[in-house]
């Protein structure tokens, strides 16, 4: 190993995180075969327009911001988006992988159960416990699918965090500051839990896979 | 550095509290009294259409009490407002909808000053009373009146005795007390109805309603059965009246559904106004009234708008009116327009123009006084004009209720922005361009920021969530980057924020059903083992190293906790039954008694023993350690063990728990602090900075005078009481929480440090500057917005706040006291 490695080696603490610091150090020589690289390609393709109109959907066509019919439409938006974009850009060990349909529809399972730790961290961060309880469970639910092409990624490449988790902080920054509004007394009838965090998570998550190549 | 600190303290101060004698001046009112102007002779030998007056004060009488079919029982004044006999008004009681404003508002017809709303917490008070000015019960005095007054004795502060014939005020000392207040008012009223030829003027006020809300909220249980029995009241002194008698049921003012008032939410504002006479049915009933049924719903109840709307004030001129006395000098009132018809024709177009010129003369515009002379020639007016004309200029005369004194405001601000450079330039100087310092700026320009929205005023307990989440999601993806993850401690610290969240209802906005306070309320087995638990926890906190302390506080400890449940049981709280033998059998050793005042009794000299005990005990310590008898580097611990249980002797049952949570959040904070900040004194700053502010709104605390806690401010204090005291108690009370963040800093940064006075200075630094810059922000809020509708009701509050975060927790508790001890150390 060249000298270069061995300071990487020693910074690297934190095992989940050597994907990303690999990634970067390694370019595209030096393989490490027992810790290939994961990153993404820094293309277009991994921007998430669909969010976008389904943002515009929620807002401005249905009917009284219906949440539930929103988390169903991204559902298959999101499976889609996982298979022709963000998949093709998803580069582990110097190569493209195949879609893996079992493992798409296990994620679907995956993000199900993923919207229980994530309705926890939603009552941390201070959700109403008793009351509206539904609605939180219906925003654990948006953000576990929102997150679902990181989560499907995480499975496929051998659970490595490290990179990911960018995917499900970004997430949780949208939709942490997307709160400032709710105090205000605007009176507004968007002002109403969950919706001003569902868009917040929304605008998070788009930002988040646009912009998490490149950071 | 220190005389830095200081000089920039002072400074701090300085600004502050020249900006606030500028921001609240003393009102200007007119002095003197009121007569007659126009058509003097006519006036005078007028009869008016009514001879007696019973007016019926029932505090905090909110209008849907009144009217809703939901919550009202007052079956009586239903009948009577059916048939006509009766006219319902919803009154709009100005803010700061607290008493003693109120009755300022209701007598005077003034809009009360803000600074009377602070002076109603310190009733003493004498520079608030009203006894120079013009009042219609003066009036009314003044022109032969005989006038008798029961009930609650703000009356009797604000006017001068010599008025009333006869009067007994009550106190509202225990506000757990429905029951013996009212009654204290009640008794009188079978001999004042046999003496009814002696009087000409009954004024009652009834306290025990506003009790309930305070203890229960708008829908207590116990709310019904004292509608009932006000209602029974009424029906009483009704049965009893001749025709050339007026009654008048009021609310002084409303409330929200907690149960506070001194905010301007529309339950507060909207208070209950009923004019009951038997004349009133041969006259045509106000518009609102005709074609409805009391009780009855509105479509949207959260407006509590029933019946017509008028402002309280218009009482004023409208009884002035109608007996027949000149309307008080300072009155903003406008003459209630249905009330016209029962004047003589000629009288009435007198009365409405004396009124008028009366409002004018308020509101300084002598260019409209020719209409006056118009009317004088010509007798006719336009009443729906004039009448408009009087609401206009009311509108102008409440909204620009003081002056301003410009200059004080202007030298204020002036020296706050010199401290504020100064404190900048030195925090730099120290801190360097540090990850801290950038924290500490970006929270304090946020809350700077937020002073110019009076949503996130009100509402400033979620901007510190907002806050203190991101900042614990921060420090945990921190630790797990340097490789020092602790996902255990960082989720108890979470799950212990969430829970203090959830604790009480706080903000002006939203109320919640289901916080922990009232879960607990109603679970008094849990509540008290978790109250036995959080005093035994935190007389444990450093055991093994000074075993000596656990015996002191822990004898402490369990005063705290016998005072407490014997508190409980005289509020008529719920307390496990094996407690409450023990408790008894402790009040009968005190008290030396066994009947059934025991408890209450007992209060008294247990707190005077507890505080005697804990002052000698501090005394003690201070003094073994100046005399260098014992070894110094026990006594921040032990002062700040025993300031925690001064501190839970002071908050009431429900909350003593968080302090249970509290230990556990700050034995999880010292050691992630330790570890992964390694003890930094400015991250240890910012942390006891945020959660001070966190922690003081989960208490309870919000940014309005209403909530205020007085309930914990009369531990061990007798009926003649001193004020500094209650003020000093109410001070600690409602800081608790603070106060507790304050002292968390003592067991991290002064352990084995040399210069302590320079860790000192340091820890300061944050809070110095967090504070000149939010202070300069609010400061600039208030002038810029003070035109704003509310800047009575929002910013004034937020800045008597700040003033008292400043002055107590900076600089007293903060500085002097602090200061003192790390002196000692």
């Amino acid at each position: 190993m060249t000298k270069k490695n061995k300071n990487v080696k020693k910074r690297v603490t934190f095992s989940d995180d050597t994907t990303i610091t690999t990634h970067h150090t390694h370019k595209k020589k030096d393989l490490d075969y027992d810790r290939p690289p994961v990153y993404i390609r820094k293309t277009l393709t991994t921007v998430p327009f669909h969010l976008l109109i389904l943002l515009y959907y929620y807002i401005k066509v249905s009917n009284n911001y219906d949440t539930l019919s929103l988390l169903l439409t991204l559902i298959p938006l999101q499976i889609a988006y996982l298979i022709f974009q963000f998949n093709k850009c998803t580069i582990y060990g110097n190569k493209r992988l195949k879609i893996n349909v079992p493992l798409l529809l296990i994620t679907i399972g995956g993000s199900i159960v993923l919207s229980v730790p994530a309705m926890i961290i939603i009552i941390l961060f201070g959700a109403p416990f008793v009351e509206h309880i539904f609605q939180t469970w219906l925003l654990a639910l948006h953000a576990s699918f929102l997150a679902y092409p990181a989560l499907y990624s995480v499975f496929n490449c051998d659970f490595k965090v490290g990179l990911w988790k960018k995917y499900f902080i970004a997430i949780l920054i949208g939709g942490w500051i997307s709160c400032v509004v709710i105090p205000l007394d605007w009176d507004r009838e968007w002002q109403v839990w969950p919706i001003p965090v569902v868009v917040g998570i929304y605008l998070g998550a788009f930002v988040g896979y646009s912009i998490t190549a490149y950071i | 550095m220190l005389k830095r600190l200081i000089v920039s303290l002072l400074l701090q101060l300085a600004g502050l509290f020249v900006f606030l004698s500028g921001f609240f001046p003393q009102k200007n009112v007119l002095t003197g009294d009121a007569s007659f102007t126009i058509e003097t002779q006519i006036q005078e030998n007028t009869k008016p259409p009514f001879n007696k007056l019973v007016l019926v004060v029932i505090d905090a009488l909110r209008s849907d009490f009144l009217y809703s079919e939901v919550n009202s029982e007052f079956s009586f004044v239903h009948s009577k407002i059916n048939v006509g006999e009766a006219w319902g008004y919803t009154a709009y009681s100005n803010p700061p909808t607290v008493t003693l404003p109120r009755l300022k508002g209701i007598t005077t017809g003034s809009t009360p000053s803000f600074l009377d709303a602070i002076l109603n917490v310190a009733e003493d008070d004498s520079s608030s009373n009203i006894k120079d000015q013009d009042s219609w019960p003066r009036q009314f005095h003044n022109h032969g009146f005989r006038l008798r007054f029961f009930g609650d004795d703000t009356w009797l502060k604000l006017l001068p005795n010599e008025i009333f014939d006869e009067y007994e005020g009550t106190n509202s000392f225990f506000v757990s007390d429905f029951e013996q207040v009212d009654l204290n008012v009640t008794r009188h009223i079978p001999d004042q109805l046999k003496e009814s030829k002696e009087w000409d003027v009954l004024i009652l006020h009834y306290l025990g309603l506003d009790h309930i809300g305070h203890k229960g909220g708008a829908n207590s249980t116990f709310m019904p059965a004292k509608h009932r029995e006000m209602d029974h009241v009424i029906e009483e002194l009704y049965n009893d009246m001749k025709d050339d008698t007026l009654m008048i049921i009021m609310g002084d003012h409303g409330m929200n559904d907690v149960g506070n008032h001194g905010g301007s939410s529309a339950g507060e504002t909207s208070a209950g106004l009923v004019f009951l006479s038997k004349k009133l049915a041969k006259y045509e009933k106000p518009i609102a009234q005709k074609n409805v049924k009391v009780p009855m719903t509105l479509d949207d109840s959260s407006t509590f708008q029933y019946l017509s709307s008028i402002q309280q004030m218009d009482l004023v001129p409208t009884i002035s009116s109608l007996f027949n006395v000149p309307v008080p000098k300072n009155s903003v009132g406008v003459l209630i327009p249905e009330f016209i018809q029962l004047l003589s024709k000629k009288v009435a177009g007198i009365k409405i123009m004396e009124n008028y010129k009366q409002l004018l003369d308020v509101a300084k515009e002598i260019d409209e006084q020719n209409y006056i002379k118009d009317f004088e020639v010509s007798r006719k007016i336009d009443v729906e004009v004039i009448i408009d004309k009087m609401r206009d200029i009311q509108k102008d005369l409440i909204r620009n209720a003081t002056d301003y004194n410009y200059n004080n405001i202007f030298i204020g601000y002036c020296v706050l922005v010199i401290a504020t450079i100064i404190v900048i330039v030195h925090s730099i100087k120290v801190m360097h361009f540090s990850v801290s310092l950038i924290l500490t700026t970006a929270i304090s320009l946020l809350l700077g920021f937020s002073c110019f929205g009076s949503s996130f005023i009100e509402e400033e307990h979620q901007l510190w969530w907002w806050i203190i989440t991101a900042f614990v999601a921060v420090g945990y993806i921190h630790s797990s980057i340097i490789g020092k993850s602790k996902f255990k401690l960082y989720f108890i610290v979470f799950v212990c924020l969430r829970l203090i969240r959830g604790w009480n209802n706080t903000g002006q906005q939203t109320t919640y059903s289901y916080v922990l306070s009232s879960i607990l309320g109603t679970k008094p087995a849990l509540l008290w083992a978790l109250n036995i638990w959080a005093v035994f926890i935190l007389c444990m906190r450093d055991f093994k190293r000074n075993p000596a302390s656990f015996i002191s506080s822990f004898t402490l400890g369990m005063m705290v906790l016998t005072y407490k449940l014997d508190w409980s049981i005289v509020n008529k709280e719920q307390i496990p039954e094996y407690l409450h033998e023990i408790v008894r059998k402790y009040c009968e050793i005190y008290t030396g008694t066994n009947d059934d005042k025991v408890f209450e009794d007992a209060l008294i000299p247990m707190a005077t023993l507890f505080f005697q005990s804990i002052s000698t005990i501090c005394v003690i310590k201070i003094l073994a350690v100046m005399l260098k008898m014992q070894k110094s580097d026990t006594l921040l611990n032990d002062m700040a063990k025993y300031i925690t249980l001064l501190l839970i002797f002071l908050s009431s049952s429900t909350n003593i728990p968080q302090f249970l949570v509290f230990e556990i959040l700050r034995y999880c904070i010292i050691s992630i602090v330790k570890d992964q900040y390694d003890s930094s004194i400015y991250i240890v700053s910012l942390i006891s900075l945020i959660l001070q502010n966190f922690t003081f709104f989960q208490f309870g605390g919000t940014n309005s005078i209403a909530t205020i806690d007085l309930a914990n401010a009369y531990h061990g204090i007798s009926e003649n009481y001193n004020i500094y005291i209650i003020g000093w108690l109410m001070t600690m009370a409602n800081f608790a929480p603070a106060i507790y963040w304050a002292t968390f800093s003592w067991g991290i940064l002064y352990k084995g440090v040399k210069n302590k006075t320079n860790t000192f200075v340091k820890y300061k630094i944050p809070h110095v500057l967090f504070n000149c810059i939010v202070g300069c922000s609010l400061l600039a809020a208030c002038v810029a917005l003070r035109y704003h509708l509310f800047i009575w009701s929002v910013f004034s509050p937020k800045l008597c706040y700040y003033a008292g975060w400043i002055l107590f927790m900076n600089v007293i508790f903060g500085c002097i006291v602090e200061g003192f001890l790390i002196a000692l150390v």
